[in-house]
């Protein structure tokens, strides 16, 4: 008969309890926190789905179909998915405190991702939310337009389309890589125009350390299978005569790429003045510089205006210097005037566009009429 | 090596996709105070005050920001690029919450670009200034002090 030694006896016991307790609490955080299914109905009733309780409302949705923006992937750092949230969860979360205002709050506007599927939720977002699918498209190809941009040409699945406002964008997804165990997430415009509906185009610049970039720019190839859901956002041109005065740096240029293109497609690139100011720093980091010069040529109310902000000798530039914002300040002054309506429409980073907000304000653009969408 | 609570508490926020994918540790199997006191011992060495660095590495990374998301050249010595995305990240200590901003700060000689580069953040300025923390190796965000001290020469 074999008997466990006394020296391995009470080792052996404490393994025994602790592997004991591990299931208890295993099967006990089944049972307390087993929400079943939720009952959720979205704008009044418009639709009603059941998720699986437990789980953010984030996840909840995307799992129905319904995708809520966001650009952290529900880390709770970007504040993008913010939804109307009618029943009583709660008081605000500290997570969701940064990126609520006191308006918001007051409107029940929480962030999904930090919103706990536990009871039936009325909840209420945007309708044109209802317009977002989730592709599984195939890299068609992949084109360096500088040395740190590249244009993914996303072909969609056969049958499949993809119905959007030029100005909008997607969020493309990287999957697991490295060190990085669960996919990533990140919102980028559409620089296809919408006439192009079997496709969608970004513009991608590496950021140094950034997760997707990083994938797009040293592992992403050609024929691969890839995630992207949209479309989203409200950045879009309005149907005025007012002169748009557009401005973006680098892979800012996205939005614009598919605007300008979109109205060459359907015939009104002449109906209105526009001026599109690009910043870079030198002329490598120009791009689309002949086809932007060749639209500029070929339309009489397009106008061009790309300035660097340290071109260097063999640039032999003969453009406009300095950064865009006083490029920008500068036309505003002397070439467009100043009786004109004018809407600005702004594309890149949070501090680029604070700068050209600035600017527009100090030269008497209405601020109600400055678009953007802010996101990096 | 033992840790006190905050420590420990922070080590496991510092894992891939507690506050980040990535994470603050890399690849490295050392815990944050080993990395600290190493990388401590090493600044020391090389005659480097994270007093006296860190401000500068703050300082050219809002220089950078003046150039909206496109590089500038600061002080004719370096090109920096800083690169914002909305939104907050919480650091692994559990002391505050910072600006999704990082920068690239490159020695230039000449004008012209050196591989004596360093990419800085907010979040790890803020933990390089507090605890001395220059990240695991593997990290992205990782500062070798041999390559700082090269970069601010």
């Amino acid at each position: 008969m074999n008997t466990i030694p006394a020296l391995f006896a009470a080792p052996v016991a404490v393994g025994v309890i602790s592997a004991v307790l591990a299931a208890l609490i295993s099967i006990t955080d089944r049972i307390v926190n087993n929400y079943g299914d939720i009952d959720v109905s979205i704008n009044g009733g418009k639709k009603s789905l059941e998720i699986k309780g437990g789980q953010p409302l984030l996840f909840g949705l995307a799992e129905q179909g319904i995708f809520i923006p966001s650009a952290c992937g529900g880390r709770g750092s970007c504040g993008a998915c913010k939804v109307k949230v009618h029943s009583d969860i709660g008081p605000i979360m500290p997570t969701e405190l940064p990126f609520l205002t006191k308006e918001e709050i007051s409107d029940n506007t929480r962030l999904s991702c930090q919103v706990k599927l536990k009871q039936n939720l009325d909840i209420e977002i945007p309708e044109e939310l209802f317009n977002v699918r989730d592709y599984l498209g195939t890299i068609e190809r992949i084109r360096a337009v500088t040395h740190d941009i590249k244009e993914v040409y996303v072909k969609l699945p056969d049958g499949e389309e993809v119905n959007y406002v030029s100005g909008q964008y997607g969020q493309f997804e990287a999957p697991a890589y490295d060190t990085i165990k669960t996919p990533t997430m990140r919102a980028y415009s559409m620089s296809s125009p919408p006439s192009d509906k079997t496709h969608l185009e970004f513009l991608i610049r590496l950021v140094p350390g950034g997760i997707v970039t990083t994938y797009v720019h040293t592992l992403l190839q050609e024929g691969q299978k890839i995630r992207v859901v949209g479309p989203f956002g409200d950045f879009h041109v309005r149907d005025t005569d007012a002169a748009m005065i557009c401005v973006a740096g680098g892979s800012g240029m996205a939005p614009f790429k598919s605007i300008f293109q979109d109205r060459v497609d359907n015939g009104t690139i002449n109906d209105r003045d526009i001026w599109y100011f690009f910043g870079a720093r030198t002329k490598k980091d120009v791009f689309y510089l002949d086809w932007l010069t060749q639209l500029d040529r070929d339309n009489e109310r397009f106008h061009f205006v790309p300035a660097l902000s340290e071109p260097q000798p063999e640039d032999n530039w003969d453009g406009p210097t300095g950064l865009i914002t006083e490029v920008l300040g500068h036309y505003l002054v002397e070439k467009i005037p100043a009786e004109q309506a004018k809407e600005g429409y702004l594309c890149g980073s949070p501090g680029m566009l604070d700068a050209c907000m600035a600017v527009m304000q100090a030269k008497n653009m209405n601020p109600e009429k400055i678009y953007f969408d802010k996101f990096a | 090596m033992k840790m006190s609570p905050e420590f420990s508490k922070a080590q496991k926020n510092m894992q891939p996709g507690e506050i980040t994918s990535a994470g603050f540790l890399g690849t490295d199997s050392r815990n944050i105070v080993e990395i600290i006191e190493a990388d401590e011992e090493r600044a020391s060495a090389l005659g480097l005050d994270f007093d006296e660095f860190v401000p500068v590495l703050r300082r050219l990374m809002e220089e950078g920001r003046k150039g909206l998301g496109e590089p500038v050249t600061v002080e004719g010595r370096w090109i920096v690029t800083a690169y914002e995305a909305r939104g907050h990240l919480a650091s692994p200590f559990e002391d505050g919450v910072f600006r999704k901003v990082n920068a690239k700060i490159v020695r230039t000689e000449n004008g012209k670009p050196t591989p004596d580069a360093v990419l800085v953040s907010d979040l790890s300025l803020h933990l390089m200034a507090k605890y001395h923390f220059l990240q695991g190796r593997g990290s992205a965000f990782r500062l070798e002090p041999d390559l700082i001290q090269a970069t601010l020469a």
